[in-house]
């Protein structure tokens, strides 16, 4: 347990508040520096050490726990990355520090969210988290200036109240079927095949669903992610929906389902029906970030997909797409924000030919492009690869053969939108265009080298992972 | 005698190659002629000091059995001398005629290339070591034709077609026979002829023939008559090429595969064997062309030596090497005669020469013994191996020996004119003075030709030091060990001589009709049915090469119409429905919060519904 990863960012928020308005420009630095050290933390694996027992008393009293794990590790990197290019978008597109200081808060509240996902090993617990991620967020999303935000940001709650009452329903049937709502209580009345333990699983799933945008459940994201301000669509697609949907997933999945039927056949259908329906959605957008959002969605399938295979190289699987996706897909909203910067359009048919103009961007756009749409030797094949062998191994060779062939679809959109917006002549109309500031240049080439030498030194890191899973 | 030898013989050649490639031309015209020269005459000493030598070694190489092997047998010693002693010859003979030529550099570098791949494939123990060699020579045949002077480029490529094909089928007859085999080392297969082998065999024997230049893969050869600078004819399709071809044929007969007569591939070889000696002649009759006639007689002898070997009897297979070596001979003679008269006649168009002999008499000669050793009067070295071809095709059928028969009766009228109107007659292009040729073209021609005659009246050195120990232990017990000296069935000796006449009586006949000697044919040319084949053979329609232009070129359209079709597929029917999937898809997102709601209840409920039949189900 490691208390600290809750309780730094709480601290934080409060004693931000604390200080006098003329210091506020502050706060973004205090933020990314927590989220430095949370990275630092994962990579270097000192979950323990951080961990000074504050917090016991209550988790005595509450009855609830926190555990670290391989898996919390996994979500605690990609939270401090996404978070910290998050914060530096915001820095470059925020235009009043007060907006920054919101900005930065409220992702602290985020964190605050997801570092208790990523350790608690109960139901309730986990809903709770989810819930005071989810608040931070709307109101990150509703705090915009467009003029959809309100739309979006309505849209969001709506689905996640659904949610909620999906997934507290579902806790009260795990009361009444199992008398307890840990993970492993779970665990044990559905090994039993008790009915209503199986209901209460697939209510809970369902509310799952919603959080991470799985379809028929997506309603929300794509009007969510293309209202809210750039920084804020970095942080939601990178993490947050990842976090409060997906990860969750993954923990229930390893944890409590076990291969079990028919939840692992819930997985896969529900996974192939989101992979394809999103990425034939992000084939005609014609907006940058709706592109974006229903890519999200597709790629989303793709990890819950995965759970549905061979349960241990499914889980890997999993979480490499998961870590790969992350990466990548915060990166291209980095790099729509640097787009929007410029020319202060998301419309994808008015650009064409920024290449030339914006060679950075072009290019680390191309890298996060390509390596979601599985092309060697890029980190996203390794994922996809893993993925398809985790539903080979399973014997599941219909989904198997969705997944490869939804690729292509995959690699169609992201061509297209490459071919759209950077290649192609200059058009005149963009001829004062500019490659972006160096502040949001940073943010995309780190990730975009991350993609590239997970990539190519994959043998190595897969060598790590399996010896660290051993 | 060491390892080293024998890699010497394939790279100095080479090396010298670079060289002239690295010589700076302007300063020293005369030195790639120069050095490719020295470079052959120190080949020519390696191949004779190597001779009598026994050397094989094996470096690991590719891994997969493709080892470096080189092996030394009798058979690759005596192609190895041949080789190198034709290419001395050839490229003692070019210092002088490509001496001004500006191609002189380029064409003398590929011609010490083409030494040092020849070597090699000769040498090669290993099946993918001769498939590398086999194939850098398919390069230097198109380099040098391409070297030529006139339209050569079209020539050079449809040479490259027709060789590569055969190569191809080449290629594949190797893994074939290496996968039969279990081993590609060629001194250690053996394989029966039947199923499968006789397939690989057949693959083989199609690269072998395509190399030797055997109908059907032989229309370029007179093409590149006409093109390609004279030196390259004398020494691909007149020596080296039937070296190569037969010698690689003879390996799979006897070596590689148990070639027996009862096998069904035996008439087969014969078959090609005779129509290819008839059909090439029949199309050297007629030229007007001192060249072309030379190039369709190239193709004719390769008939005989396929005929023999195809016999698969010890006096077939021992004619078909004899008469390799022989045509090798007399083909270079006549080759080199013919740049002789181009070079001071200034034509090789029969129609505008005449009379020659008196102006160029060493010339005359050594074309007059060059050709009736390929008509096969005696005692010429080319009646020998003819007889012994004739032998062997006799016992297995008497109608593959009327056929070869012919063929020299046709062979013999062919050259009675070509000599008519070449060397004898009148004069008819009076305005140029005509001189004999410089000694350098001349020595090789004269060499030669010895050769021609010590090969006939003492053939028992050729037979005996190089032909017959290709055989090993099959010659024991046949014709009491050897088949030197004068043919033993004297009624084959007199069919012979009696062709010989009726060809003289022939051509006699012709020029009493027509008056001149290059009308000595026209009988045969005019003759009912035969003429409306010549003319149709004149305009290329009976090219087997345009054929396959022709049907290539057809099913190239129905395959763009199969192209077009899949490409429609993907790109028309495939975009379409995913961009109408895509469109369907946004339309029901129209950001009606309402729906999205109903869309997450309904899911749901299916999964709800979902997890309780399937546990219904499982009770």
């Amino acid at each position: 347990m490691s208390d600290l990863l809750l309780l730094v960012p709480f601290v934080a928020v409060v004693l931000l508040y604390l200080l006098p308005k003329r210091a506020r420009a502050v706060g973004l630095w205090v933020a990314f520096g927590i989220l430095a050290l949370e990275a630092a933390a994962a990579v270097l694996d000192r979950f323990a050490t951080v961990d000074v027992g504050l917090l016991a008393p209550l988790e005595k009293l509450l009855g609830f726990h926190l555990a670290t794990d391989g898996l919390s590790g996994l979500v605690i990197l990609c939270t401090g990355l996404v978070g910290m290019a998050a914060l530096l978008v915001a820095r470059r597109t925020l235009e009043s520090v007060n907006e920054r200081f919101l900005f930065a808060n409220l992702v602290l509240v985020a964190v605050v969210g997801i570092n208790g996902m990523a350790m608690v090993r109960d139901l309730f617990s986990l809903y709770v988290f989810v819930e005071v991620t989810a608040v931070a967020t709307v109101i990150l999303v509703a705090a915009g200036r467009g003029d959809h935000v309100l739309e979006g940001a309505w849209k969001y709650i709506f689905l996640s109240v659904v949610a909620s009452v999906l997934m507290l329903t579902s806790l009260g049937f795990f009361l009444l079927s199992t008398g307890g709502i840990t993970l492993d209580a779970a665990r044990t009345g559905l090994a039993a095949n008790a009915p209503l333990a199986w209901i209460a699983m697939a209510l809970f799933l369902c509310g799952l669903f919603v959080k991470g945008a799985m379809v028929p459940f997506h309603g929300w994201l794509a009007d969510a992610y293309t209202a809210a301000p750039a920084p804020v669509s970095v942080f939601m697609a990178g993490i947050v929906t990842k976090a409060s949907g997906i990860f969750a997933l993954l923990r229930i999945a390893q944890s409590t389902l076990g291969g079990a039927t028919p939840g692992r056949e819930i997985l896969l259908v529900v996974g192939a029906v989101t992979i394809v329906v999103g990425a034939f959605l992000a084939l005609t957008q014609t907006n940058f970030k709706r592109m974006l959002a229903y890519s999200s969605i597709s790629q989303m399938g793709y990890i819950v997909l995965a759970l549905g295979g061979d349960l241990h190289l499914g889980i890997l699987a999993a979480g490499l797409h998961f870590f790969n996706h992350a990466v990548s897909k915060s990166q291209l909203f980095a790099n729509a924000a640097a787009v929007e910067k410029q020319l202060g359009t998301l419309d994808i048919d008015e650009m064409g030919g920024l290449g030339a103009r914006m060679p950075v961007t072009a290019g680390t756009s191309a890298v996060a492009s390509l390596s979601i749409a599985g092309l060697p030797p890029l980190a996203g094949f390794w994922s996809k690869l893993l993925i398809i062998l985790a539903l080979w191994n399973a014997k599941e060779y219909a989904f198997a053969a969705v997944a490869i062939l939804a690729s292509l679809v995959t690699l169609a959109y992201f061509l297209s939108l490459q071919r759209k917006v950077f290649f192609g002549k200059p058009l005149e109309k963009w001829a004062g265009a500019r490659e972006a500031s160096a502040g949001l240049l940073v943010p995309a080439v780190a990730l975009a080298l991350v993609t590239i030498a997970l990539g190519i030194g994959f043998p190595f890191a897969l060598r790590i992972l399996l010896g660290g899973g051993a | 005698m060491t390892p080293l030898l024998l890699i010497l013989t394939i790279a100095v050649p080479a090396a010298a190659g670079l060289l002239v490639l690295l010589l700076p031309s302007r300063r020293a015209p005369w030195a790639p002629a120069v050095l490719a020269a020295l470079a052959c005459a120190f080949e020519l000493a390696l191949a004779i000091y190597a001779f009598p030598h026994d050397v094989a070694f094996a470096w690991s190489w590719m891994g997969f059995g493709a080892e470096f092997a080189l092996k030394l047998s009798r058979f690759s010693a005596f192609i190895l001398l041949g080789i190198a002693t034709f290419s001395f010859l050839v490229t003692a003979y070019s210092a002088v005629s490509m001496a001004k030529a500006s191609s002189s550099r380029r064409f003398h570098a590929w011609v010490l290339f083409t030494v040092a791949l020849s070597a090699g494939a000769v040498l090669a123990d290993n099946l993918i070591l001769f498939l590398v060699f086999w194939e850098g020579l398919l390069l230097t045949l198109f380099a040098m034709i391409a070297a030529g002077k006139t339209r050569p480029f079209a020539t050079a490529v449809k040479a490259f077609v027709i060789v590569g094909v055969t190569d191809l089928a080449l290629m594949f007859g190797v893994m074939l026979t290496g996968h039969l085999a279990g081993t590609l080392s060629m001194s250690a297969i053996r394989l029966p002829l039947d199923g499968l082998g006789a397939v690989a065999f057949l693959l083989l024997m199609v690269g072998a023939m395509g190399k030797a230049g055997a109908m059907p893969f032989h229309s370029w050869i007179p093409d590149a008559a006409i093109d390609a600078p004279l030196p390259f004819m004398a020494l691909l399709p007149g020596s080296l090429e039937k070296l190569l071809g037969i010698y690689f044929l003879a390996r799979i007969s006897l070596d590689l595969f148990v070639l027996t007569p009862e096998s069904w591939v035996s008439p087969v070889l014969m078959g090609i064997g005779a129509a290819t000696i008839l059909l090439a002649v029949l199309m050297a009759l007629v030229q007007k062309d001192y060249k072309k006639l030379l190039a369709y007689h190239a193709i004719s002898q390769v008939g005989y030596m396929i005929l023999g070997i195809g016999t698969a009897l010890p006096v077939g297979i021992v004619g078909g090497l004899f008469h390799m070596l022989n045509n090798a001979i007399y083909k270079s003679s006549l080759f080199l005669s013919a740049g002789a008269v181009e070079k001071e006649a200034g034509t090789t168009d029969l129609r505008e020469l005449g009379g020659l002999g008196r102006s160029m008499p060493i010339t005359t000669l050594c074309f007059l013994i060059a050709a009736a050793s390929i008509s096969g009067v005696p005692p010429f070295n080319g009646f020998f191996s003819k007889e012994l071809v004739y032998d062997g095709a006799l016992e297995r059928g008497w109608i593959f020996y009327a056929i070869a028969l012919g063929g020299s009766f046709f062979t013999a009228a062919s050259f009675l004119k070509l000599g008519h109107a070449a060397f004898f007659g009148k004069p008819t292009n009076a305005k140029r003075t005509v001189k004999e040729a410089p000694w350098p073209m001349l020595l090789p021609m004269i060499v030669l030709a010895g050769l021609c005659i010590v090969f006939g009246v003492a053939n028992s050195l050729p037979l005996e030091r190089l032909v017959q120990p290709v055989l090993g232990t099959a010659m024991e017990g046949a014709h009491g060990g050897t088949f030197a000296g004068f043919p033993t069935n004297m009624l084959l000796v007199g069919l012979t001589a009696g062709v010989l006449a009726l060809a003289v009586a022939n051509h006699a006949f012709g020029v009493h009709r027509t008056g001149k000697g290059i009308g000595a044919v026209d009988h045969i040319h005019h003759a009912p049915g035969l003429s409306s084949v010549y003319t149709l053979q004149a305009t290329g329609v009976l090219d087997p090469y345009r054929m396959l232009v022709v049907v290539v070129g057809v099913a190239s359209k129905g395959l763009y119409a199969l192209d077009r079709a899949i490409d429609w597929v993907y790109s028309g029917l495939a975009a379409q429905s995913a961009l109408a999937a895509s469109w369907v898809l946004r339309r029901a997102h129209n950001g009606n919060v309402n729906r999205y709601v109903l869309w997450a209840l309904a899911g749901a409920i299916a999964v709800v519904l979902a997890v309780l039949a399937v546990m219904g189900g499982g009770r």
